[in-house]
């Protein structure tokens, strides 16, 4: 059976609309702003054998992947014929899921004529789990799956339409914020049931035949896209490699990020074999985002996500690497390292695209503004959660992007400080972007951001430090690096601003914090930029003019005047100089 | 007296002006005139061949905000923030909707860093004053500024929508040391949380301030010149109307002026036939729009981002909510590289224009389609104004789409129609399916020069059951216009636990809003004040906005407030939490000086409904043409009744049924349609 030619469109238009209309309605009735403004989550249709029909466009973008393991153990589990309609199940456990056991999914089956055909399924981050820690998830240091929280193995929370009280009641008794994070398990159930209904009314409008023949379709044409990008370079082997400065227990040990990209004939491998083997902190995971996120953006950033968009990629993980990590290796931290997999694995193909390759961004999901207590005058428990974005790369034609989250986020929008204060006992005395903290380049790096707070009662902060000092955010073809990020606390009474680390750190009242993110590349030799641009960019006061002398070779007088003469010598005593000590590299 | 509209669109300015003493419309239309807009304005009037001096009042939309934003072609416009908030505009909320774009872009800033200061200021979230404000940093920014040529300027400060003292003061420095600039307060503009969306409507404003005030002089002394001495009032984008004084101080609320006509006018006609669900669809040259219109009033959103969700600028200000595609007549069907249909979004707009316009289009369109299949004259488009060419348009077809597809000519044409009719009945869905709404409740009115050819389709797709299809469909966000209330909205965020809210506060709140409101009032008469409370399970992020009385307002009426948002809740979300809290968060009140109905002329009574000619259309099945009666518009009286297959033609436009359709015609002339198996 084949779909027409208007049928096919009709299907592929309607198929991301169902996923986009239940993302619409989690994201207006969840309860935990980790959905709401993180946008944390991600809703998509997945077929019996795992295949991915339709997911929502926006929210994270690492949730990319991963989807399909949890239907192929489910159906593994219970059998095609053991689901029911009325049926959800809930699942977060990491022997098959992988990641931090806030991201619970919830799924419910469809079932046209009598036939179960596919899933409805919605990953969301909870405010909370259980276990040590709360809001975004325990840190790096906490040891086991355990420690971390409630874990939850393909269970089914309803059972053909009635709810499982005994289940409900382990949850709900085993998680703080138990009205926030049931809230918001009825609105997963929701809009898994919204998408159900949709796609009720395209089987019975087009039937079961039809649209089976059109997703096949679909699916098929899609991966053609994809390759007739990648046949477009040079058949090869593409190397790249970064690393993070330590695991965050382990001292000391960096951990190392390899990517390997094999292209031949349109087809794409992304071998992770060189990275790290399995740590003892929990940043393992067992996940194909890195390569999939990495591979997207290359191939079709702005078409929909369906399984045919990754049919030409083959991903190679062993089992016990960093990212297929065995169960029960500690995942708190799952996703950290993905964006700076993400930005080596497209770093690799800068010689083959290399108009299409920007320097690197901040790398980093965090600049996590965290502290939470009790407020003394209401006695509520009060969260501050906020996440602060960083530079991006310089492009090749353009300056990159300042202040905005990392490639593993998509829609995720940063706590307005009015909202932040409303519910909060706290000051946020500035969001700006740091001077000088773009790496130069022909085209610079974006900024990154000074994020102050001050508490007004004391409470917890988490100051879990993004590890990327020895290794920033990297130029391209002679761009210089963006700078790095951190955590600087001044306490009540103290003068100045100390670096920091770790979770759950008490903090006295009236104490202040330096939430502090990373900048972006540059791309190209900065010596080359414009001169006009530079003296703008000190006008704007993103470059000092220190900087302009020093990295762009750029001499401007008191009132901003470009002194032409001095900037064409200085310029040529720098590449005399440059030249001799660089090495050519990018 | 006579009332007229001036609705100036993309490539027309259309004129529509009612006369109430014989009960007679007059409509014209001349080119839109880009550079001189207000020229265009004046060959419209004299083109109408009314006196200008007999006009009482004379009701504009413009494109003139929205163009000069887009165009960036505002005035050199200054900041003036909180210590430490300088980044808040250009960092905005740090997102990307674009998740997978490595090359995406953020909002480009229309205020440079340089020319954003800092004040030593700080209220908190109470309204207490945390530290006081230095009157000297503000001085230094004006110096600053009029050194730089600032034209206008913005000024946004944390927590002033509860306490604006600090914006207030900040303001009369800025006046007094910088008389000439144009001046914008964020608590003037918008009394709500959430800074960065509050400073990008206020720099907006402030941005576009100059050139719309002087467009607004200018077209009153041009209007003077021509002897019209009546009221000038100018369309919002809520759907009201407001006095030139009110447009200058706050031209960021005229920004989609243009489009709401036509939804104002679909909720006034489907009221007037006693349907008072609606369903507007208008569908021009380059996108199609739906918007929801329920118990007689549209359907409203706080805001939008002009320029697209991933890269626009946050405009704040209440707009109807429309949901747009880009599907309209001249929209060019394309096959992509795997082989796959397209339709849209890519447009030939009036220039090149589809095939079959001959003006050099070379691409096909769905026009091009429509006229393939029969269900466009060659002969008799635009009144026979314009000869459209059937046989460039067929052959178009063939080689782009046909012949690549391995189909006929005509098939491809109603493959073109198809893919535009589902694309268009998904942005029918989700201003009413997707929000909770049945669409077999609504009727469908269609507008636009493309609507009436498309909206049989779509509503038999949706199953709603009846089509109506206006007087005037090409002209109808002019007509819509005539029939605009005058309209105020405000808000004020008030932050608390419904249970522990201080109603007394919030009468007081909602009394001073409804005195700034009236003050602004032409029409005080029947004003009526619609009151709404943002409301939303504590916890959450999102409100829904929830219709209260004044007097559930005096007696505290908490559990009847609470029980409205549960069921709006249940309505849009399809589950509710009866045991959870509920804080309130934003009060809002529209003040509405209601103009009285336009009663429309009744036509006379059908006689024998005749067809003009017969016709071979292809009304589904491409391989075999219908033979069908084609209806004059302007021959159908009142009570009339035919069945589809039929088409029915008039000026500007062609209205397509389908076998089974039934039409009547209403006293007061609009077609009333009964889909085919809607139901």
């Amino acid at each position: 059976m084949t779909a027409d030619p208007v049928t096919l469109e009709v299907i592929r238009n309607a198929l991301p609309a169902v996923a986009n209309e239940m993302a619409a309605d989690l994201q207006r009735t969840s309860y935990n702003m980790m959905i709401y403004e993180v946008r944390d989550f991600c809703t998509a249709m997945v077929n019996v054998e795992g295949e991915l029909i339709s997911q929502n466009v926006g929210g994270v973008s690492h949730f990319v992947a991963d989807l399909g393991v949890i239907i192929t153990d489910g159906v593994k589990r219970y059998g095609r014929d053991g689901f029911k309609p009325g049926d959800v199940i809930i699942t977060n456990h990491q022997a098959v899921a992988g990641q931090h056991l806030n991201n619970v999914v919830i799924y419910v089956p469809y079932f046209f004529e009598g036939e179960l055909l596919l899933f409805s399924m919605v990953r969301a981050h909870w405010i909370d789990i259980g276990g040590t820690s709360t809001g975004f998830g325990a840190g790096p240091d906490v040891a086991d799956p355990w420690l971390e929280g409630l874990q939850l193995d393909q269970m089914k929370i309803h059972e053909a339409g009635t709810v499982n009280e005994t289940l409900y009641r382990v949850i709900k008794d085993n998680i703080r914020f138990p009205e926030s994070s049931l809230g918001d398990m009825n609105s997963q159930i929701a809009a898994c049931r919204l998408g159900v209904r949709r796609m009720d009314e395209l089987f019975a409008k087009y039937g079961k035949g039809t649209i089976l023949a059109a997703i096949g379709k679909i699916f098929d044409e899609t991966e053609i896209k994809c390759r007739n990008v990648v046949s477009r370079l040079a058949d090869g082997v593409y190397e790249a490699e970064s690393f993070f400065d330590d695991d965050g227990v382990t001292p000391d040990e960096p951990v190392r990020i390899h990517a390997r990209v094999s292209v031949a004939a349109g087809g794409m491998t992304i071998d992770l074999s060189g990275c790290s083997g399995e740590r003892k902190a929990g940043i393992n995971s067992r996940t194909l985002a890195g390569a999939r996120v990495a591979y997207k953006a290359l191939t079709g950033p702005l078409d929909p996500v369906n399984e045919g968009s990754f049919r030409a990629l083959q991903v190679v993980i062993p089992e016990g690497n960093i990212m297929m990590a065995r169960y029960p290796a500690p995942m708190a931290g799952w996703s950290i390292i993905v964006p700076t997999v993400v930005e080596t694995i497209i770093t690799s193909l800068a010689s083959a695209m290399p108009d299409k390759i920007p320097a690197a961004h901040h790398g980093l999901l965090g600049g996590a503004v965290v502290f939470f207590g009790v407020n003394p005058v209401t006695q509520r428990r009060f969260v501050v959660q906020s996440l602060e974005g960083g530079g991006w790369g310089g492009r090749p034609y353009e300056d990159g992007e300042s202040g905005t989250v990392s490639v593993c986020q998509g829609d995720v929008r940063n706590g307005s400080i009015e909202g932040i204060e409303m519910k909060c006992p706290v000051l946020v005395e500035e969001r700006s972007l740091r001077r000088d903290s773009g790496g130069p380049g022909k085209y610079r790096g974006g900024l990154a951001i000074d994020m102050r707070v001050r508490n007004f009662v004391e409470g917890r902060w988490n100051f879990e430090r993004a590890r990327r000092r020895g290794c920033p955010a990297w130029g391209l073809w002679g761009g210089k690096p963006g700078e790095t990020g951190g955590y600087y606390l001044r306490r009540a009474g103290e003068d100045g601003f100390r670096s920091v680390d770790g979770s759950r750190k008490p903090v006295e009242a009236d104490s202040e914090v330096i939430v502090r993110t990373g900048g972006g590349g540059g791309w190209g030799d900065p010596l080359e930029r414009d001169p006009e641009r530079v003296r703008w960019d000190v006008l704007e006061e993103m470059i000092s003019m220190e900087a302009a002398r020093e990295h762009y070779g750029v001499v401007l007088g008191d009132d901003l005047a470009l002194d032409l003469a001095a900037t064409i010598a200085l310029r040529q005593s720098r590449k005399r100089r440059g030249h001799a000590a660089q090495p050519e590299e990018i | 007296m006579i009332v007229a509209a001036i609705d100036i669109g993309g490539t027309f300015t259309d004129l529509m002006a009612f006369d109430e003493r014989s009960g007679r419309f007059v409509q014209a239309k001349s080119l839109t005139t880009p550079a001189q807009l207000v020229q265009g304005i004046i060959d419209c009037v004299r083109k109408s061949g009314l006196e200008s001096s007999d006009i009482a009042e004379l009701i504009h939309g413009s494109t003139i905000a929205i163009n000069t934003l887009i165009e960036r072609k505002g005035a050199a416009t200054g900041l003036i923030v909180t210590r430490g908030t300088r980044d808040v505009y250009g960092i905005g909320r740090g997102n990307r909707p674009e998740s997978y774009n490595l090359f995406f872009h953020r909002h480009r800033p229309l205020v440079p860093r340089h020319l954003t200061c800092e004040v030593r200021e700080r209220a908190r979230a109470s309204g207490e004053i945390h530290e006081p404000m230095q009157a000297a940093d503000v001085q230094a920014a004006c110096e600053k500024f009029a050194a730089e040529g600032v034209q206008a300027v913005a000024i946004c400060f944390l927590h002033s929508y509860v306490n604006p003292r600090h914006e207030r003061e900040a303001g009369e420095i800025v006046r007094k040391l910088m008389p000439g600039a144009y001046l914008s307060l964020s608590h003037q503009i918008l009394r709500e949380y959430r800074e960065f969306e509050r400073m990008s409507t206020t720099v907006v404003n402030a941005y576009i301030g100059p050139k719309v005030g002087g467009y607004v002089r200018g077209l009153k002394a041009s209007l003077a010149d021509i002897g019209f001495e009546g009221e000038l009032t100018m369309m919002r984008s809520s759907g009201g109307v407001m006095t030139p004084e009110v447009a200058t101080e706050r031209p960021v609320a005229m920004m989609e002026s243009g489009p709401v006509g036509g939804i104002i006018a679909s909720a006034r006609i489907g009221s007037a036939l006693a349907f008072r669900n609606v369903i507007s669809f208008d569908m021009g040259g380059t996108t199609a729009k739906a918007s929801l219109i329920r118990d007689g009033a549209p359907t409203m959103a706080s805001g939008y981002y002009v320029g697209g969700y991933a890269s626009g600028h946050p405009v704040m200000e209440p707009v109807i909510d429309v949901v747009e595609v880009g599907a309209g007549g001249g929209s060019i069907a394309w096959i992509d590289e795997v082989g796959a249909l397209k339709v849209g979004p890519r447009s030939a707009g009036a220039d090149p224009g589809p095939i079959c316009y001959r003006s050099g289009g070379t691409e096909p369109t769905i026009t091009d389609a429509n006229l393939a299949l029969g269900r466009l004259d060659p002969g008799d488009f635009l009144g026979g104004e314009m000869e459209l060419d059937a046989a460039s348009a067929a052959r178009g077809i063939r080689e782009k789409i046909a012949a690549p597809l391995r189909m006929s000519v005509t098939a491809a044409a109603q493959a073109i129609i198809d893919i535009a009719s589902a694309k268009m009945s998904l942005a029918v869905r989700e201003v009413s399916v997707a929000k909770g709404y049945d669409p077999r409740d609504f009727v469908l009115v269609a507008s636009g020069g493309a609507g009436p050819l498309h909206t049989l389709a779509i509503a038999r797709e949706l199953h709603i059951p009846t089509v109506i299809v206006p007087l005037f469909p090409a002209h109808f966000s002019a007509l819509g216009m005539l029939a605009a209330d005058e309209r105020h909205d405000f808000i004020r965020t008030c932050y608390a636990d419904l249970a522990a809210a201080d109603f007394r506060q919030i009468l007081s709140i909602c009394q001073e809003m409804a005195d700034e409101g009236n003050a602004g009032l032409r029409h005080k008469r029947d004003a009526e004040q619609r009151i709404h409370l943002d409301l939303r399970y504590v916890g959450q992020e999102f409100t829904l906005s929830v219709p209260v009385t004044r007097e559930q307002l005096q007696g505290a009426d908490r559990p009847g407030i609470r029980a409205a948002f549960d069921r709006l809740y249940e309505q849009r979300y399809a589950h509710h939490s009866p045991a959870e809290p509920v804080e309130l968060v934003n009060v809002r009140v529209a003040v509405i000086g209601k103009r009285a109905e336009m009663q429309f002329p009744l036509l006379p009574a059908a006689g024998r409904v005749t067809a003009a000619h017969m016709a071979e259309v292809y009304l589904g099945d491409p391989e075999r043409p219908v033979s069908c009666p084609v209806y004059r518009r302007e021959n159908l009286g009142a009570g009339a009744r035919f069945a589809g297959p039929a088409l029915v033609r008039e000026h500007g436009t062609t209205t397509v049924l389908f076998e089974g359709d039934g039409c009547s015609v209403a006293p007061s002339g609009e077609l009333i349609i009964a889909v085919r198996g809607a139901r």
